[in-house]
């Protein structure tokens, strides 16, 4: 632990002070977008005089975004529990957890406002938001333990609980605090979306909302501010929790042993074929029900039967087609891009992050910034800094889709042991050529794993700058089609832009089973 | 009609039957009624605000539940899910929905006579009418393209030649010159753009042919065959209290601060300029809420333009008559 005088003295602290005066600096002289973006004092004044708002909204926020946060994450933890311990289940439940971790939110709010009542949709952003990053760290936590460990249980006898609650549990605790830091500001920022477009008095996006005609860019920014101030305190928590625990559970030595393959190999074909197509069955069976329980007219909620009639049936089928077509032209190019921006973005900063440390250190602010700022407050900064056409949305997109490939890629350097590293060392190889030679290699299940995650998520990045700045796509689509009241409309785009997702990460899985089956490692789940 | 009975009906039949039965001794008891504004609290709601604080539904036997809006609520949906006896939304999207969707609704008056939507630009730069727009960039709510639409199609000016991009609610872009115009209620952003320090120019849809109302209030055929008394009572106190919040623009709003208006991120002058501009699109001869067979008629024929077929009979103007 650091001492207090450490701190003060340390260049993380020095450069987040220079971050700030040139912020200052740049916001007193009115360099950035013609004053749009304010200096830091005047959001502290602002903040100041509206402090009387804030306790009401901030605990709103709070109140639902924990309630989500918690659920989700018993479901997720629960849930990957269950995914090692009956792998078969896993299987049958894959296209179910890949549905939720690519639904993009901004397409689901809507729905959620249609089909529930009161801080229901609040609560359910906020859980969606964190089960997938919860249950994959448990997954992974669970799946990656030291097989020599579990021989030792196994030789005095221990049976497969056993080797669960000794090793498996244990080792995979840093894994998922690790998932639970990443979850916390999803949970905040799910709340939010849905206090923007819900309805209701309190919460700090119905704040937001009601503060974005004012004008007044320090009034967004201090929301932003407080948003993040609710985010970064869990995170946090839980990186605190994670720095202490994460010492005690590090292999000293590398495990040369080839981790157990996959146990359904063998499995008759029909069973495999069976578990496919319930996987992919299951999504659809789910949100069926959930139109059947929660009671609303078919007019409003549609089932799934219910775009493919709309698309392909009744008789405005082939305007409805015509129209998501045209859309769909306009988005996809676009995502492609996003997604290798977004994914280069990340593993830059993962690089640095080993070469510069305390850049990186003092950068974390920025980004964690960037994660839980609502983009809807910073809409003008970035049109009138970067225009309505493909930089604005190549930078949306990366600020939505780098965050949680960053960390993984972190992770993954992390996780290489420290006698491995020794060595390049002792041969006085270079900073880079470490990293060439053995981090990089060592962590390429890592960089696939951030792949999958970030793909997917640059259709939500080009669907938000759609909504906000260029009026096309996709993301237009959805928001037009409120006003034409065509609720067939919004869950087509809605489903569209899921399967749309889960395709990018199959497409991803697929390279990444090749490529680490070749090299003989495994899978990050 | 079929011999079933569903769900929703079993529960109403049981829960009037239950009702019945505590009759005699909850005879003065206010029954629930519950409306859906179009958007969250600001000034354009202020005469509901007052009907609550005043008891003017109490006094009618309403208790009132009063659901803000956002922009995610779509206003007919609450209607249809049962979650709401009555609604407030405008009238394009109801009667695309009852013409294109056999939805079962009906407009049973109007609070605003004239839409205050316009067309809102900066007086250095004044986009003064729909032919000004031709090369320019406009901002419009994704929801709102509708509208734009219209007014474009009415003034015979092609979609194509006028920038056409989203609006965010936020009117930095238009005051830093990003955008020429915006659509917007005229009767409010010309108030913040003037605190920014520009002065704000703007025209109303309604004087270029748009003749539509705005903030329509729209029921569910089965809530007009069953709670029609309810209906009238609702219209008769928020009537009783739209005269009133109007006859002093300047008075009320600044009684809500620590109410209606606590934490809604908007200032108390922002209301009180809200609700003096809004005045003379709300007011009528005839009454607040009326509808005339003739503006009736020009609703019909601004929607025709776009494609949206109204009728006569998607209006029902009976229960203005029982108020």
């Amino acid at each position: 632990m650091a001492s207090d005088r450490s701190f003060w003295r340390s260049p993380a602290l020095r450069n987040l002070l220079v971050l700030l005066a040139a912020w200052e600096v740049i916001g007193q002289l009115k360099l950035v977008a013609g004053g749009a973006l304010p200096p830091v004092s005047a959001i502290l004044a602002r903040f100041w005089l509206d402090r009387a708002d804030y306790p009401g909204h901030a605990a709103a926020t709070v109140w639902s975004s924990t309630l989500g946060f918690l659920i989700g994450n018993a479901l997720a933890i629960m849930a990957g529990v269950l995914f090692v311990l009956f792998p078969r289940l896993q299987r049958l439940a894959r296209g179910v957890n890949i549905a939720v971790f690519a639904l993009p939110a901004i397409a689901i709010a809507p729905i959620l406002v249609l089909t529930l009542q009161g801080i229901a949709p609040r609560v359910v952003l906020a859980a969606l938001g964190v089960y997938f990053v919860t249950m994959t760290a448990t997954v992974v936590g669970l799946s990656q333990y030291d097989s020599r460990s579990a021989d030792v249980v196994r030789a005095y006898g221990g049976g497969d609980w056993l080797v669960m609650k000794l090793v498996r549990l244990r080792g995979a605790i840093p894994d998922i605090l690790g998932g639970l830091r990443i979850a916390a500001p999803n949970a905040v920022l799910g709340a939010i979306l849905a206090e923007f477009g819900g309805g209701g008095r309190w919460g700090l996006g119905t704040y937001l909302l009601g503060s974005l005609g004012r004008g007044d860019p320090a009034r967004l920014w201090g929301i932003g501010l407080m948003a993040t101030l609710i985010a970064g305190l869990s995170y946090a928590v839980f990186a605190l929790i994670s720095a202490r625990v994460l010492g005690s559970t590090r292999s000293v030595t590398l495990n040369t042993a080839l981790p157990p393959g996959d146990g359904d190999a063998n499995a008759p074909l029909a069973l495999k074929i069976a578990l496919a197509l319930g996987a992919a069955a299951l999504p659809f069976i789910l949100w069926w029900a959930f139109i059947r329980l929660s009671g609303v007219p078919e007019m409003i909620a549609k089932t799934p039967w219910g775009v493919v009639d709309y698309l392909f049936i009744a008789d405005t089928s082939a305007v409805a087609r015509a129209k998501l077509g045209a859309a769909l032209m306009q988005t996809l190019p676009i995502t492609a891009l996003g997604m290798v921006a977004g994914l280069g973005f990340a593993f830059l900063l993962a690089i640095s992050s080993r070469m510069m440390p305390g850049f990186i250190r003092a950068f974390m602010p920025i980004a964690l910034v960037t994660q839980t700022m609502p983009l809807v407050a910073l809409t003008p900064l970035l049109v009138l800094m970067l225009g309505r056409g493909i930089s604005v949305t190549l930078w949306i997109t990366i600020s939505v889709t780098f965050f949680p490939a960053f960390v993984l890629l972190m992770q993954g350097l992390q996780r290489v042991p420290q006698s491995v590293l020794d060595l390049p060392r002792a041969y006085g190889a270079s900073a880079w050529k470490e990293l060439r030679m053995v981090s990089i290699p060592a962590a390429l299940p890592y960089l696939f794993a951030a792949t999958r995650l970030t793909v997917p998520r640059a259709l939500l990045g080009v669907m938000i700058a759609e909504w906000l700045a260029t009026g096309t796509g996709l993301g237009n689509l959805l928001n037009q089609s409120r006003g034409y009241l065509d609720y067939g409309m919004i869950w087509t785009v809605a489903s569209v832009s899921v399967l749309l997702s889960v395709a990018f990460y199959y497409l991803v899985l697929m390279v990444e089973r090749r490529t680490l089956t070749r090299l003989g490692m495994q899978v990050v789940e | 009609m079929a011999l079933t009975i569903g769900r929703r009906g079993f529960l109403q039949t049981a829960a009037l039957a239950g009702a019945a039965l505590t009759l005699p001794r909850m005879a003065r008891a206010a029954t629930p009624f519950t409306m859906q504004a179009a958007w969250i609290n600001d000034a354009e709601f202020s005469g509901y605000f007052l009907g609550m604080d005043k008891g003017y539904y109490a006094g009618e036997g309403l208790e009132l539940t009063y659901l803000p809006g956002g922009p995610d609520v779509i206003p007919e949906s609450s209607i249809i899910a049962g979650r709401a006896d009555l609604t407030l939304t405008t009238p394009d999207t109801t009667i695309r929905a009852i013409s294109e969707q056999g939805a079962k609704f009906k407009i049973i008056g109007t609070q605003y006579q004239k839409n205050p939507i316009g067309v809102v630009s900066l007086k250095k730069n004044p986009i003064n009418a729909p032919a000004d727009l031709v090369g320019k960039t406009i901002a419009v709510p994704p929801v709102n393209i509708v509208t734009i639409e219209a007014l474009l199609a009415l003034n015979g000016i092609d979609k194509a030649q006028v920038n056409i991009v989203p609006y965010a609610y936020d009117p930095t872009p238009l005051v830093k010159g990003e955008i020429d115009a915006s659509l917007d209620f005229t009767t409010n952003v010309p108030f913040t753009i003037g605190q920014l320090g520009e002065e704000a120019h703007s025209f109303l849809l309604y004087d270029h042919g748009v003749t539509l109302y705005n903030d329509t209030v729209v029921v569910t055929e089965e809530t007009l065959a069953t709670k029609r008394k309810e209906l009238v009572s609702w219209l008769r106190a928020s009537r009783k209290a739209w005269a009133e919040n109007l006859a002093d623009p300047a008075l009320y709003p600044p009684q809500w601060e620590s109410t209606w208006f606590a934490g809604t991120g908007r200032s108390i002058e922002n209301e009180v300029f809200f609700n003096t501009a809004q005045k003379p699109l709300i007011d009528t001869p005839d009454g607040i809420f009326s509808m005339s067979e003739e503006d009736i008629e020009k609703n019909i024929k601004a929607l025709a333009a776009v494609g949206i077929t109204g009728t006569r009979d998607m209006f029902d103007t009976t229960l203005l008559a029982e108020i």
